[in-house]
């Protein structure tokens, strides 16, 4: 949690969507940026890139205000894919609340899906936090591309680690706000646990995520 | 694990307000283009409603109430600031000026805000690299420390180390010497029994000889104390004198006294000799009588020559040598060992000494197994042996040339393996007094 501000009413959460290197994490927050109504969120702010490739982080604001008063920012994040940003990935993973896993569903991609996960668990660990108790979602994307890793196994291997995994194509924009609505509900289930959303402010589980989510 | 946590200050997302992001300076030029434009009044209030900037025109005519327009300025999508602008009347143009105004703040926050956010990634990872970088250096610091104490102590080790190689060396120099001086002894040994042997021999065939001499004494003694005539003795006498061979008896017991003499003149001979080995340290420097030595030391040595040796000798006239005898004595007898065990038999040795350009030169040559070119350079090397466990200590070409280089000299060895070793000792011809110690200490 980035911030709360008690008298203000006022709370900001954080999500980041992190992954390996042109797995589709900007693509993700651009897609949700055209398919969600502008009422509930902000604008998709894309800091400076280099040949397109991010190297700071985008970032793209909602909100949502509860009958008690209680207003609630959600920022999204991505951060850079590329090995050589690590250092960034961590300051961004900071204070966290729920990350997006944005996998290549490519064959090949694999081994580079396993390193940038096992650099996930490490840095989350640097910046004090703990992936059994951080709410995460798998996105495995690209499913428009030829040469996958069928759905079957996908699921076999990541539900068994107990973790909700999404197909799609950021691309062609399925999946998108499947994977997005699955993150925002973990989301929603940790700080309610945490700070008692539901009893103490009033935020209804359903209404959250419909004020957030807008077609 | 955590360590760098602390090493990021901003936290990314932190929520920031409209008066960090733009400032007075930024923003009242915007407003008072706009004042030009036809308005009365322009403000930027944060989000407690307070100006961050305010412009209004000089003229104070407030007769009317002019009319207002609040714009929202946004900051991550949220309103945070407001434009508030005054004109007489709100016209289309005004209208127009106020949207253009809007839309000019609200890029300037925005691009102040990117900025900030830019900053603030790039300060943190920048002071993690540099903290990285400082933790890195002070374990290579660390490190470094170590590997400087332990060089010390290496060299401490080292030294240590080197003290006790050193005493050992001794202690095998001298253990080497003193078996050189067991062999010696084994060798005098053998020459003593040989003359003990037949001076036993003789000792024995004489007291036989004795107890017949005494025989005949006593007839002579009981004859004549008879009264019996000349004749009678003289018969009887001349019998008995032939039966006990007395003529051989007297003549052999010259022959075997003679020869006990000269055994035991042999005796004192080596025995005089084997004192010169007693003790082989703390000596003075003596002239040495090179050939004289080298012969005595070839006499001595003959019973381990393998059979069938022939030993040729071709020593010049040389001046003495002043050195150290026993020791010098002791290196020759460690070279001359090395020739003896180079055959079985068959042995042919040559022992040459001579003068050359103002040097004793020394040439002992075998015609034996000769050393192998790889071995060559190291047969001076202490324990270098290629000979079986046991029976080399490899030690005894090392003993020769400590004594040799001692005195000044200097040794070399030439040889074609399996057709004999030259040996060829140089020493400088020095006057007696020179002390050798100084070099001692080299």
């Amino acid at each position: 949690m980035i911030e709360f501000d008690e008298k203000n009413k006022k709370m900001v959460l954080k999500m980041v969507y992190y992954g390996p290197a042109l797995s589709g994490k900007t693509t993700n927050l651009l897609s949700l940026h055209d398919k969600l109504l502008q009422d509930g969120r902000g604008e998709l702010m894309m800091l400076d890139t280099a040949e397109d490739r991010t190297i700071y982080f985008d970032l793209l604001p909602f909100f949502f205000q509860a009958p008690s008063g209680l207003k609630i920012k959600l920022k999204v994040y991505t951060v850079p894919g590329q090995v050589r940003h690590d250092a960034t990935r961590k300051a961004v993973l900071q204070r966290a609340d729920a990350v997006v896993f944005v996998a290549d569903s490519r064959i090949s991609q694999q081994a580079i899906n396993a390193e940038s996960f096992a650099n996930l668990e490490e840095n989350l660990a640097l910046v004090g936090l703990s992936i059994d108790k951080l709410p995460l979602v798998v996105q495995f994307n690209k499913r428009d591309l030829p040469d996958l890793v069928s759905e079957d196994e996908l699921r076999s291997i990541w539900n068994s680690a107990g973790l909700p995994v999404v197909m799609a194509s950021a691309l062609l924009g399925w999946g998108v706000v499947e994977t997005f609505e699955t993150a925002l509900e973990a989301l929603f289930y940790a700080v309610d646990k945490k700070m008692g959303l539901t009893d103490r402010y009033q935020v209804d589980k359903e209404n959250f995520i419909a004020s957030i989510i807008r077609f | 694990m955590r360590e760098a946590a602390p090493y990021i200050e901003f936290i990314i997302g932190e929520e920031k307000r409209l008066a960090n992001i733009v400032g007075k300076p930024e923003i009242e030029p915007l407003l008072r283009s706009a004042l030009k434009l036809g308005l009365s009044r322009a403000a930027l209030l944060d989000e407690e409603g307070l100006p961050l900037a305010l412009v209004e025109t000089d003229d104070c005519s407030c007769r009317t109430e002019p009319e207002r327009k609040r714009l929202s300025i946004l900051v991550e999508g949220e309103p945070q600031g407001t434009l508030l602008l005054e004109a007489k009347e709100l016209t289309p143009a005004i209208e127009a000026v106020a949207r253009l105004l809007q839309d000019a703040l609200q890029l300037t926050v925005t691009n102040n805000l990117k900025r900030m956010l830019t900053t603030e990634v790039h300060t943190s990872v920048v002071k993690e690299s540099y903290q990285q970088l400082v933790a890195t250096n002070h374990r290579l610091m660390e490190s470094e420390r170590r590997y400087r104490e332990l060089a010390a102590e290496l060299e401490v080790k080292v030294e240590d180390r080197t003290v006790e190689l050193r005493r050992a060396y001794n202690r095998m120099l001298q253990q080497e010497k003193l078996a050189a001086v067991g062999q010696l002894a084994a060798g005098m040994a053998h020459e003593i029994n040989t003359p003990l042997g037949f001076i036993r021999s003789n000792l024995n065939s004489f007291k036989k000889y004795q107890g017949r001499m005494a025989e005949m004494l006593g007839l002579y003694r009981l004859l004549t104390s008879k009264g019996i005539s000349p004749e009678i003795i003289r018969q009887q006498t001349e019998t008995r004198w032939k039966e006990l061979k007395m003529e051989f008896l007297l003549e052999d017991s010259g022959i075997l006294l003679g020869q006990s003499i000269e055994g035991a003149d042999r005796i004192a001979n080596i025995v005089a000799e084997l004192k010169g080995f007693a003790c082989l340290d703390g000596m003075d420097e003596q002239p040495m009588k090179l050939n004289t030595e080298l012969e005595q030391l070839l006499a001595v040595m003959a019973s381990r020559f393998p059979p069938d040796t022939r030993v040729k000798t071709e020593l010049q006239d040389i001046p003495a040598f002043v050195c150290r005898v026993p020791l010098m004595i002791q290196a020759f007898a460690n070279i001359l060992d090395n020739a003896l065990k180079s055959r079985s038999e068959g042995l042919e040795l040559s022992v040459a000494t001579a003068l050359d350009k103002g040097q004793i030169v020394v040439t002992i040559t075998d015609n034996g197994c000769g050393i192998k070119e790889e071995n060559l350079p190291r047969i001076f090397e202490p324990f270098f042996t290629t000979r079986e466990v046991g029976s080399g200590t490899g030690m005894g070409l090392t003993v020769a040339r400590e004594a040799i280089n001692a005195a000044g000299g200097s040794i070399e060895a030439s040889s074609t393996h399996g057709n004999g070793t030259i040996f060829t000792v140089k020493l400088p011809i020095k006057p007696l007094g020179e002390s050798w110690k100084t070099k001692e200490t080299a």
